[in-house]
């Protein structure tokens, strides 16, 4: 179960900042003010984002580490969280570069 | 950093997990008496009844390999005749309606009638065999899958031969298949055939997920299984979780067409782009649902062939988990051109192109253990380099659709078909072409006739290239995607004429292929045993399978052998629980990490009740596209009946006397568990259901946030409903507190025994108090559904929470059903375990639901 736990994360925040965006957009955030030239829609996208990168990059810390001969068993949640990292980092990395409606 | 010196808490648990299992060797005996003994028991009844009636898994993947072949052929001719019309730029071979229903039909017949079933099919087939088990986890549940299939498949069919097949492309986008641009029946028939048909996928999804966690051969770690059972567990979960959202989309199209509910119907609150959103929620998970299995095929006939050990096994299987993952985030890719905000653009094709990195491993792992080994080019190996060609050429076409500036311009265009089936014919059938060459000597026991395979590969292989590279540039130039005629642009048809004769070259090659399979299966020698030298265990059997697979199950020992050398040891008994000396169908039930034997399952034996519970279900389905909507509540009565009839077949006796399986280990019964392998399919239900209810409250969250006329008109219900939607929110909660109340009753033996009944009887009676509830809500205290979007998704709400109180209903009967007839008592559960399963999932649904429809009525 702990291998589901990256792409978990991913899957989760993938679809918080779905959402966030869609809702933002429908809503009108873009146009409200939340901190100085950062608009509430800006912010609640980064906000989600950087929560799921932490949340992904904790994981990553609590695991334990790979040991030479560990085995699949110890190896794939690590590598299911980095795949989640690696799939958010790249994935929401649009939060920071495109124009959000 | 963790500390050198002290033992890591997951180490000790990897290490308990991990010790190896000593299970000694039973006592050899005489092959041919345990042959027979086990035949007795596990073979199919006689004549036409044994066809009706058989159950058992080789009978039936071979049944629905075979019936995918069918449709497979029927498909391709639809596509000969698309080509012919094309071939001209003014064919007059087929009018207009006929065109639309043949591409349609095509596309669905393929997609649904003939890829699913085919690699439900191969891992029915295949996975007992593979994984030292003797038969599917629900066999009953195999023979369902597979009559729901057939039926739903004929409907279909049927629907072509009366000219009323489906019409609106195979994706039946929303509102040209709706009710006023969509007259007749061929949408319904499409909506409701293509549910039937669907039945069968989460069906097999259950059971093979239920399988390959809780049936593999003692000692066979989940994490050193073959690659095979990785892939096909990742596409089962897929289709648990793909499926779901295609389901509610079809419903809700069916309801919006027969009842007038309008989810899809901008006027009145709906929106087309739901419909857009769910089908390819279900669409491009779809993708990789058909791609894994072929890809596990190549996983396993890849080393065999080059005399090798797969290269990175656990990169693959990290591949895999994240092939599963990411697949669900590309749906939007398919609507580029809707007109969607750039940012979410942008999320979806990174995705996009995020996805092939996982795919990119598999196919470098691939080409690396062929590199290490010594390659044979024996029949399966074309087709293994024939899929390499092919697949990589549709992948670098998906990368360029990836991109969305790309997308926009080759948008429903020919070069969008073209990457399609680079796609699926290259990372499908190629692979099941080369899956047939390899398990054919298995499946006849003969082998083939030299020659004519390898021609039937450089036919194909020619005929398909010649057909869809030439796509590529014929939608390049423009070429819409299914058009009839195209007379204003003379530049397409050489293009397509060209594309036309080497489809049928193609079509050729196929027919070959089809040639060499009769003349394997009819006059082939004899095949020796283990003929490629493969080191998986099914080949560790004679030739063809036995009914029963095993003569005794395979132990840790045998695992690590050749084929061959485990053989004779199983054949002769030395494996675990050896024959039938009980007169049952039994075998084990492992740990689902560590496959340590638990207990002894006892499976139903032959039987037609598959066959009248799919037929009453399809009786369902006829009767809703005759529109005779009152007469339907007759085949769901039916069907409760008959489900009913169902799970008394799965009650065993009582017995309390452990079964030896091995000399020291002597197992218990399935009834002594909680956790037996029917509360695990109801697990594997009710992810797949989780995941309806979740795009059910995607669709009121998408509705409520994007389509215009939103919050819509004042309630007139209002909180003269309250009472009623409060009774129907919370009496499930109740029904849980009641099962735990009985189930912990139960553990205390006969002083608890009233305690348990009065539990159980409570349990019956909240879950129809919240079901009387929403009759009384139904029956004149909510909006009219067919008002607003927002007053329908209200009405599938109620009718959700409804099924769900008539399930926890029904179970909390059959509990009191079983104290009457002895059959729960301090150690046996019954069917305690699955209730309180299906009473907590509608304790809390039910409150969402509520919470979801009152959220609605606000500003309204």
């Amino acid at each position: 179960m702990l291998s589901l736990a990256g792409p978990g994360i991913w899957a989760a925040g993938f679809t918080l900042v779905y959402a966030l965006h869609g809702t933002g957009c429908a809503r009108g955030w873009p146009e409200a003010a939340a901190m100085g030239p950062v608009t509430l829609h800006a912010a609640a996208l980064w906000a989600g984002w950087l929560v799921t990168l932490a949340t992904g990059a904790l994981l990553l810390r609590l695991l334990p580490a790979v040991g030479a001969g560990a085995g699949l068993r110890r190896d794939l949640p690590r590598a299911g969280a980095w795949i989640g990292l690696g799939a958010t980092l790249f994935t929401l990395l649009p939060v920071a570069v495109a124009s959000s409606c | 950093m963790t500390d050198s010196t002290a033992p890591d808490p997951a180490d000790t648990r990897a290490a308990a997990q991990d010790t190896a299992l000593a299970i000694a060797a039973n006592p050899p005996r005489r092959a041919l008496g345990l042959h027979r003994e086990l035949t007795k028991v596990w073979a199919n009844d006689r004549g036409w009844w044994g066809q009706v009636t058989a159950v058992n898994h080789t009978t039936l993947g071979l049944r629905f390999m075979g019936t995918a072949l069918v449709f497979f052929l029927i498909g391709g001719v639809l596509s000969m005749l698309i080509r012919a019309q094309l071939a001209t730029h003014d064919g007059a071979f087929l009018d207009t309606e006929l065109y639309n229903q043949i591409f349609t039909m095509h596309g669905s017949i393929m997609m649904f009638l003939f890829a699913i079933p085919m690699l439900e099919g191969l891992a029915i087939y295949l996975l007992p065999k593979l994984l030292g088990t003797r038969d599917m986890a629900f066999p009953r549940l195999t023979a369902l899958g597979y009559w729901c299939y057939l039926f739903g498949g004929l409907i279909m069919l049927t629907a072509l031969l009366f000219g009323v097949a489906p019409r609106d492309g195979w994706f039946m986008y929303t509102p040209l298949s709706s009710a006023a641009h969509s007259p007749g029946i061929n949408a319904d028939v499409w909506l409701l055939g293509v549910t039937f048909v669907e039945i069968s996928a989460l069906a097999a999804a259950t059971e093979i997920t239920v399988t390959i966690l809780r049936q593999r051969a003692p000692g066979m770690k989940l994490t050193e299984m073959p690659l095979f059972a990785w892939y096909i567990l990742g596409t089962s979960v897929m289709m648990l979780v793909g499926f779901p959202p295609l389901i509610l989309a079809s419903v809700l199209l069916e309801v919006e067409r027969a009842f007038d509910w309008p989810f899809f119907d901008v006027a009145r609150g709906g929106d087309p782009l739901l419909w857009q959103h769910l089908f390819w929620l279900f669409g491009h998970p779809e993708v990789y649902i058909i791609f894994l299995p072929a890809a596990g095929v190549l996983s396993t006939l890849i080393p065999v062939l080059c005399r090798t050990q797969i290269l990175g096994y656990g990169a693959i299987v990290a591949s895999i988990l994240a092939l599963v993952f990411l697949s669900f985030g590309l749906w939007v890719h398919h609507m580029f051109t809707v007109g969607i905000p750039h940012m979410a653009l942008a999320f979806f094709s990174a995705a996009s192109l995020a996805v092939a990195v996982p795919t990119v491993v598999q196919v470098f792992a691939w080409i690396g253990t062929m590199w290490q080994g010594r390659p044979e080019l024996k029949l399966p190996m074309y087709y293994i380099l024939g899929f390499f060609l092919t697949f990589v050429m549709g992948g670098l076409t998906g990368v360029m659709l990836a991109v969305v500036p790309f997308n926009w311009q080759a948008h429903d265009t020919a070069f969008v078909t073209a990457h399609l089936h680079y796609v699926l014919i290259g990372g499908f059938v190629f692979p099941m072409l080369a899956a047939a060459a390899w398990w054919m000597p298995q499946i006849t026991g003969r082998e083939r006739v030299r020659g004519l395979g390898e021609a039937a590969f450089w036919v194909i292989l020619i005929g398909f290239h010649g057909t869809f590279f030439i796509m590529h540039l014929t939608g390049l130039l423009g070429m819409p995607r299914r058009i009839d005629v195209y007379t204003e642009n003379p530049e397409w048809v050489w293009l397509n004429l060209t594309s036309s004769i080497f489809g049928f070259v193609m079509t050729i090659g196929f027919g070959l292929f089809v040639l060499d399979m009769a003349l394997q299966a009819f006059l082939g020698q004899r095949v020796r045993r283990d003929p490629w030298r493969a080191p998986t265990l099914d080949w560790a059997m004679p030739l063809p399978a036995p009914a029963y697979t095993f003569a005794s199950i395979p132990a840790p020992r045998h695992l690590g052998l050749d084929a061959r050398a485990a053989l004779l040891p199983l054949a002769r008994g030395e494996g675990l629980l050896p024959g039938a000396p009980r007169g049952r169908r039994e075998f084990l039930v492992t740990s689902l990490a560590g496959a340590r034997p638990d207990h002894v399952a006892i499976l139903p034996g032959n039987t037609a009740l598959p066959l009248a519970l799919s037929a009453t279900i399809g009786g369902f389905v006829l009767l809703m596209l005759a529109g005779l909507y009152p007469l339907t509540l007759l085949p769901l009565l039916g069907v409760a009946v008959l489900v009913w009839v169902w799970g008394r077949g799965m009650v065993r006796p009582v017995a309390d006397a452990p079964i030896a399986v091995a000399p020291g280990w002597d197992l218990p019964e399935q009834g002594l568990r909680r956790r037996t392998l029917g509360w695990s399919g109801s697990v594997c239900l009710l992810v797949a259901n989780g995941t309806l209810f979740a795009s059910l409250v995607f669709g009121v969250g998408f509705l409520a946030v994007v389509a215009p006329g939103w919050p819509g008109p004042e309630a007139q219900a209002g909180r003269a409903a309250l009472p009623g939607v409060l009774l129907a929110a919370l009496m499930p909660a109740l029904g849980a507190l009641a099962v735990r109340r009985a189930e912990a009753a139960q553990r205390q033996g006969r002083d608890g025994w009233r305690a348990t009944r009065l539990a159980t009887g409570l349990g019956v009676l909240v879950n129809a108090l919240a079901l009387g509830a929403l009759a009384w809500l139904a029956a004149g205290h909510m909006d009219d559904p067919t008002g607003h979007a927002r007053d329908a998704l209200r009405g599938v709400l109620a009718g959700y929470v409804a099924l769900h109180v008539v399930i926890a209903a029904g179970l909390a009967g059959f509990a009191l059903d079983q104290f009457r007839r002895g059959e729960i008592t301090p150690r046996h559960a019954g069917v305690l375990p699955t209730w309180r399963l299906w009473q907590d999932y509608a304790a809390v649904t039910a409150p969402i639901a509520a919470v979801l429809a009152a959220g609605m009525g606000m500003g309204g």
